[in-house]
């Protein structure tokens, strides 16, 4: 199992199984954001709903943890290696019918400014400013005052919306190519994956992008 | 003419000769087997077939290509398939038939012995393929397909798309790598064999030029394989890859392997015809095309009329006309032939050196879906080479050398006239007599490395003593001077003419006088012709560039200086052969354009010898053929 | 042939490179005249022989069967393996596909398993190392049975010789941005995979392919698709799906080898 482990087959499906689990968390995430749509204490209740589980919320950071430091350090190693077999680049690059797309050429690019911007949102959100609200009786933290508060400053949403369209080329590539890694493709499963791959890239970065909009030009 | 080839075929019945031959055959022990090298040159089907065999049998075996990759090996691009008397489809096909269909196609001009021994190994070769993973045709319920090929009157031929070369070549490169990677094979590439070493008689090693650093190396064995193919590139344009040569059969030969048969060529009769003069080779396009389309030229000389706008009545159908039994499926001599005769009346193609192969009736009948299922790659390929549509207007084909009979003589054991030198494949003569049938040639090359080579060389080992020989030997020595120094004197040359446009001079003198057909006056000029084209090469040649690295020239020029005198030899042979016979055609020797055989003087095998210098005349041997079973007929498709 | 196109000029700029040793720069060279009808390789013959009546160097470029099948050639034009034309080695392609006046760019296959050996020639032998380690079935001579013994599904046989065709040219290599050899490896441990008498060792054959293929300096496959759309027999990405998955089910299910068990 080792062997498997440092192939560079293994390290794609560590790729692709920690990219599973984060795929699946960002769904979720998002989903649960939607709240915000409802007002504040619904957006309120529902984050101090996750924190109060300590179970699942160490259950899931730990996971978290674990998924994005393997996906993070077999991308490195996969990078630095695939940049020595490749050697020296073309003086020119394919423009016709044999180029690639763009999102599939620049993973580790988008990857990179998606880890800056993770650990930035934490800093701004999970470690941000700690308001106090009271919702049918319950103390708890407000953080919907916190997201009016990051969501109305122009710099900070126009950052929030350029990550997340990276976001959505890196799940577009990377969600079709989880089940191509994984050896679960087969010739008629092809076009069905790369759709589903889109779909599920839009719906994520989508519903995160209607979360800052909706808040910079609606609920101010 | 005298007569010192044994041909050592085994007495008995036809169906017996080669069992009791492989029992009466000496065997070596295990123990021993990997105390005796064997060196194979040339890694196509019958090299790497052979090696992987030998390999398997416990032989230490040094394996040598030309290219970077044993994969490379031309035997790839045979595309149409290879027979074998399964007989699955129940159609009345057997041994004795395969072997009957071969004996005839070559025009009685092959050694019944080998040609039984072939059939029988055909069989074998289809099980062996299936098992090392060959991807065959199937039908649905699972089972080998087979299509009928070349004319003949049984489905007997097995194929892959129109990839059966390259599926075979891969099994038996894999089962090679297999042997590579056990360290019963040595596998040297990018290197061309330059000599043949033989000690006290016995060919005992090989020397070679390693093509990227320039280097001559010595490599000694027991005994040395040449499975270095055919010559058709003689011609400059052919269906064969550019580095095809004579080269190393040649080098053999100079050494005293006799070259059996060189005039016989085949002309495939269709490919894609000529476009202009930087043209470097010509195109094969399955004869499978024949099964539905039409071939014709038109009835007026000269006619530049595009194809289309020429009506029914003014085009010749002219195998139809003249071979009303087989029509358009006649045997691929005679296709190429009433070719040849319909372009050098006038009737080619819009002027030009090409007839019309035409599936506007097909399309009519079938619809052209079902044509584009049958034919569709083969379309698509014409219309990539041509930037011509072949639904739209007819293809325009024209025949190209795509095979030689010749080759290195050998007896029934595939051994030269050299002891301990064996030829297989293309590069022997010995399967194929006159003309070679359609999908005969994969199965030739198989059977000599999968099935013939691994007994008689074993045979050879145990009953030969062989002293002990190093590559540092005096005799290797002297091999590797005598080609160092034949490079050094073409490099110092430092002529006008490149290399490349000797050997088109050549190909032309050779297409025009010793080609489809020949003729004493042509075949006398000819000679002249290439004997003053090697005194030009050798007097005015420029090779760029130095010895002592990859030097794409030096190595052209080798094989063109080979090319220079093996041209000549076709010429003397096809002139000595005062009769018409398969591939092989005389003018003088017609009857109402058929081939006139003449059994009586010319039943028998030509083997020249090599006399010291390209300027002294070579010896001509004889073995006569003997049909003991199949009756000697004139062969007739009318 | 009857072409109706006029003959064309181009400018070339090819990589030169003395050998392996020594650093590489391009040359700007003129190909005069070029007929619509001529293969790629027939423009650069043309070429070489005016630098041979120069006495320079010709360009050196591995080719062979000029037919697309040996595999020998392939070089990059303006980046793109094989030139512009889909499922095409350079050898069959036409200059019709090209117009007056166009500069192309020829630069050797680039990947550091594939040193240049000179300008367009590079060493592509890992490849066949790759096959060396298990590219295979494991039948001496004389030991199949009948080949109809082993019925095997149309689908199955079909798919397998499409995964079978693959030339070896290094096209995938040379066009993945990570010069991986997934899918030439993937394509020979599909092809014998998918074969009743290619399963006995499919695990194996797995294992020591993979470990070859890393071995050999080949980076990792990252789904690009650029190995598909440049492979001159057009081989599906799925080959490469399928060797992962074979690959784990190799290194999951691998059974240890007993010791005493194979000599009797």
């Amino acid at each position: 199992m080792l062997n498997f482990l440092k192939s560079t087959v293994g390290r794609k499906y560590i790729m692709g199984i920690t990219g599973l689990i984060w795929m699946g968390f960002i769904l979720g995430h998002m989903a649960g954001n939607m709240l915000i749509f409802l007002g504040p204490d619904a957006f309120n209740s529902y984050g101090h709903a996750i924190v109060s589980n300590k179970l699942l919320l160490y259950g899931t950071e730990i996971a978290l943890i674990l998924a994005i430091i393997g996906h993070v350090s077999s991308a490195i190693s996969l990078t630095l290696e695939n940049r020595s077999a490749k050697g020296s680049r073309y003086a020119v690059q394919a423009k016709g019918e044999k180029s690639t797309t763009w999102a599939s050429r620049n993973m580790g690019a988008q990857g990179s400014a998606i880890l800056a911007f993770i650990i930035l949102h934490l800093i701004t959100f999970k470690y941000g400013a700690h308001y106090q609200t009271t919702v049918n009786g319950v103390e708890m933290r407000d953080l919907h005052k916190l997201v009016l508060e990051v969501f109305t400053k122009p710099g900070y949403v126009a950052w929030y919306i350029v990550c997340l369209l990276l976001l959505l080329f890196h799940l577009s590539h990377g969600a079709h190519s989880v089940f191509q890694s994984f050896g679960i493709l087969e010739r008629k499963m092809q076009a069905p994956l790369k759709k589903f791959a889109w779909a599920y890239a839009v719906v994520v970065a989508g519903g995160f992008l209607s979360q800052p909009i909706y808040v910079f030009l609606v609920n101010r | 003419m005298s007569s010192v080839l044994d041909s050592k075929i085994p007495s008995g019945s036809i169906e017996n000769k080669w069992k009791d031959n492989k029992f009466k055959m000496k065997l070596v022990n295990p123990a021993n087997k990997r105390k005796h090298s064997v060196i194979v040159v040339g890694t196509g089907l019958a090299g790497a077939s052979a090696a992987a065999s030998l390999g398997e049998l416990g032989y230490k075996v040094k394996a040598f290509c030309i290219h970077e990759s044993p994969r490379r090996a031309h035997s790839v691009a045979a595309q149409g398939g290879i027979n074998a008397a399964k007989n699955y489809q129940n159609d009345g096909d057997s041994i004795y038939r395969l072997f009957y269909d071969t004996i005839k196609g070559g025009d009685f001009r092959a050694r019944e012995a080998n040609v039984y021994r072939l059939a029988e190994a055909s069989v074998s070769i289809i099980d062996q393929a299936v098992a090392q993973g060959v991807p065959l045709a199937r039908e649905y319920g699972g089972l080998l397909s087979n299509r009928s090929f070349g004319g003949a009157q049984v489905s007997r031929t097995f194929y892959a798309r129109g990839q059966t070369g390259q599926q075979l070549l891969y099994g038996a490169y894999q089962s090679m790598m297999r042997q590579v990677d056990l360290g019963q094979v040595e596998l040297n590439t990018r290197r061309e064999m330059l000599d043949l070493v033989v000690v006290d008689g016995k060919a005992r090693g090989i020397i070679v030029r390693n093509l990227l650093t320039g280097e001559i190396e010595s490599h000694s064995a027991d005994c040395v394989i040449l499975a270095s193919g055919g010559y058709s590139n003689v011609f400059y344009l052919s269906t064969n890859a550019m580095a095809c040569a004579v080269t190393a059969a040649w080098r053999a030969h100079k050494r005293g392997s006799y070259f059996a048969n060189p005039c016989y060529t085949q002309i495939h009769p269709t490919c894609i015809p000529v476009h202009g003069e930087n043209q470097s080779k010509l195109t094969l396009m399955s004869e499978s095309l024949r099964n539905d389309g039409r071939v014709w030229a038109s009835k007026l000389k000269g006619d530049l009329r595009r194809p289309e706008e020429i009506p029914d009545t003014e085009r010749d159908y002219y195998l139809e006309r003249i071979y009303p039994s087989f029509g358009n499926l006649a045997p691929r001599d005679v296709a190429s032939r009433q070719a040849k005769f319909r372009v050098d009346e006038g009737h080619g193609a819009q002027g030009q050196e090409a007839v019309y192969l035409d599936f506007r009736d097909s399309i009519k009948r079938l619809g052209e879906d079902k044509i584009s299922e049958r034919y569709g790659n083969l379309f698509q390929m014409y219309e990539k080479i041509t930037g011509e549509n072949p639904y739209k207007s007819p293809m325009r084909i024209y025949p190209a050398p795509h095979y030689t009979m010749g080759g290195l003589w050998v007896d029934y054991n595939l051994m030269s006239t050299i002891p301990g030198l064996f030829v297989a494949g293309e590069a022997n003569f010995s399967d194929h007599g006159a003309n070679r049938l359609g999908a005969s040639a994969l199965m030739q090359g198989l059977a000599d490395g999968y099935f013939v080579l691994p007994y008689t060389v074993g045979d050879y080992i145990a009953n030969t003593q062989l002293k002990p020989v190093k590559d540092t030997d005096d005799a290797f020595k002297a091999g590797q001077d005598g080609v160092k120094s034949e490079i050094q004197k073409m490099l110092n040359i430092k002529g006008s003419r490149s290399v490349e446009s000797i050997h088109k001079e050549l190909g032309r003198i050779m297409w025009q006088d010793c080609g489809m057909s020949r003729n004493k006056a042509g075949l006398t000029s000819a000679i002249d012709k290439i004997a003053n084209l090697r005194k030009e090469f050798w007097n005015d040649v420029r090779i760029p560039g130095v010895a002592n690295e990859v030097n794409t020239e030096i190595e052209k020029a080798g094989r063109v200086a080979d090319y220079l005198e093996l041209g000549e030899l076709m010429c003397r042979d096809a002139l000595s052969r005062e009769e018409s016979c398969g591939g092989h055609f005389r003018d003088e020797y017609q009857v109402d354009g058929e081939a006139k055989r003449d059994d009586e003087n010319f039943c028998h095998v030509a083997a020249w010898e090599w006399n010291g210098s390209a300027d002294k005349a070579q010896t001509r041997h004889v073995e006569e053929l003997k049909f003991e079973n199949i009756k000697l007929a004139t062969r007739s498709y009318k | 042939m009857s072409s109706d196109k006029k003959n064309i000029n181009l400018r070339l700029k090819v990589w030169r490179q003395k050998n392996s040793q020594t650093e590489g720069s391009f040359e700007i060279l003129d190909a005069k005249n070029v007929s619509p009808d001529a293969s790629f390789l027939e423009m650069l013959d043309a070429v070489n022989e005016e630098l041979i009546q120069k006495s320079k160097e010709p360009i050196v470029f591995d080719h062979d069967c000029r037919e697309g099948i040996c595999g020998s050639c392939g070089f990059m034009i303006n980046g793109e393996a094989h030139g512009p034309q889909k499922g095409t080695t350079v050898c069959q392609l036409h200059m019709r596909n090209f117009s007056d006046g166009e500069e192309l760019v020829l630069e050797p296959w680039r990947a550091t398993a594939f040193p240049v050996i000179k300008d367009l020639m590079c060493d592509r032998s890992a490849l066949d190392r790759i096959i060396r380690a298990g590219g295979y079935i494991s039948v001496n001579t004389g030991n199949a049975q009948d080949a109809n013994n082993l019925p095997i599904p149309k689908p199955d046989a079909d798919e397998a010789f499409m995964s079978a065709t693959c030339i070896g040219c290094g096209a995938c290599v040379a066009s993945c941005k990570n010069a991986s050899a997934a899918l030439f490896t993937s394509a020979k441990i599909t092809h014998l995979a998918l074969l009743p008498q290619g399963r006995v060792e499919a695990d194996q054959r797995a294992l020591d392919m993979v470990e070859q293929m890393d071995a050999e300096g080949f980076g990792a496959c990252t789904t690009t698709g650029a190995c598909s759309a440049a492979c001159p027999k057009e081989i599906s990405l799925i080959n490469i799906a399928k060797m992962n998955r074979e690959y784990l089910r190799a290194s999951v299910t691998k059974k240890e080898e007993l010791s005493g068990g194979g000599d009797g």
